[in-house]
């Protein structure tokens, strides 16, 4: 029972007390790991914001600098949403076990 | 994962700073004063690269701009134009005017250098965006 413990997304039922994984454990969560994914993206998002900001306000910034800071972006946001969707699938796929 | 994108991106800017003083010495092979407005023909400008590691990740290093240099060393190009304001009043190179020594084909085989290693960065930074998408092919 413990196994399936760390895919256990918190805040859809109050979990009973022994399949929670541990606090500080080690154990990441489902929950925890799309957060840093989500987290990774969005620094990454802001800073090619930041960037467009920059470059739009007439800052000597490099044309180049802003189109990477752009393009690390959306390669983190691609793969933050496949990971996303892989734990989705996860969790569907154990939803729909019949217990 | 980005590292290769940063080091491609800081060769792009270093590659268009080196552009810019090409640009400069294009401009300038016919100037004969200085900033300070006192007549001297101008100094070509060149641009000094040094390995940034702090760009890049697992020993590969990033490039950027060490310096821009000025050619003092470089010797004056004398025109007989004894009418022009700035030809020189006495000595040997009387009635000579002193044009920086900047050849303009050098000049422009530096620019055709600096563009086509702008071109092979911008290749690199698509080799790189695609290797990342291919990854994402593991999970699909």
């Amino acid at each position: 029972m413990n196994a399936i413990g760390p895919m256990r997304p918190t805040g859809i039922a109050p979990p009973a007390a022994g399949l929670q994984a541990k606090p500080g454990g080690g154990a990441e969560g489902f929950k925890d790991i799309l957060l840093q994914s989500v987290r990774e993206a969005n620094a990454l998002q802001q800073e090619a914001d930041a960037a467009v900001e920059r470059m739009a306000a007439g800052e000597d910034v490099t044309t180049a600098e802003v189109l990477t800071a752009v393009q690390k972006a959306d390669i983190a946001f691609k793969l933050m949403m496949q990971i996303r969707n892989k734990l989705v699938q996860a969790y569907q796929e154990l939803q729909a076990v019949r217990v | 994962m980005f590292s290769a994108l940063d080091i491609s991106t800081s060769a792009l800017v270093a590659q268009r700073t080196r552009m810019t003083a090409i640009a400069g010495n294009i401009a300038n092979v016919t100037t004969t004063h200085n900033e300070a407005g006192e007549p001297q023909p101008y100094q070509p400008r060149y641009v000094v690269f040094q390995a940034d590691p702090g760009v890049g990740a697992h020993g590969a290093a990033g490039v950027r701009v060490a310096a821009v240099k000025a050619d003092t060393e470089v010797q004056p190009r004398y025109k007989y134009e004894p009418g022009h304001p700035d030809a020189i009043r006495e000595g040997p190179w009387k009635g000579y005017v002193a044009y920086p020594d900047i050849n303009i084909m050098t000049e422009f085989t530096d620019a055709l250098e600096a563009a086509r290693a702008y071109e092979a960065n911008l290749g690199a930074i698509e080799v790189t965006k695609d290797m990342a998408q291919q990854t994402l092919r593991i999970l699909a």
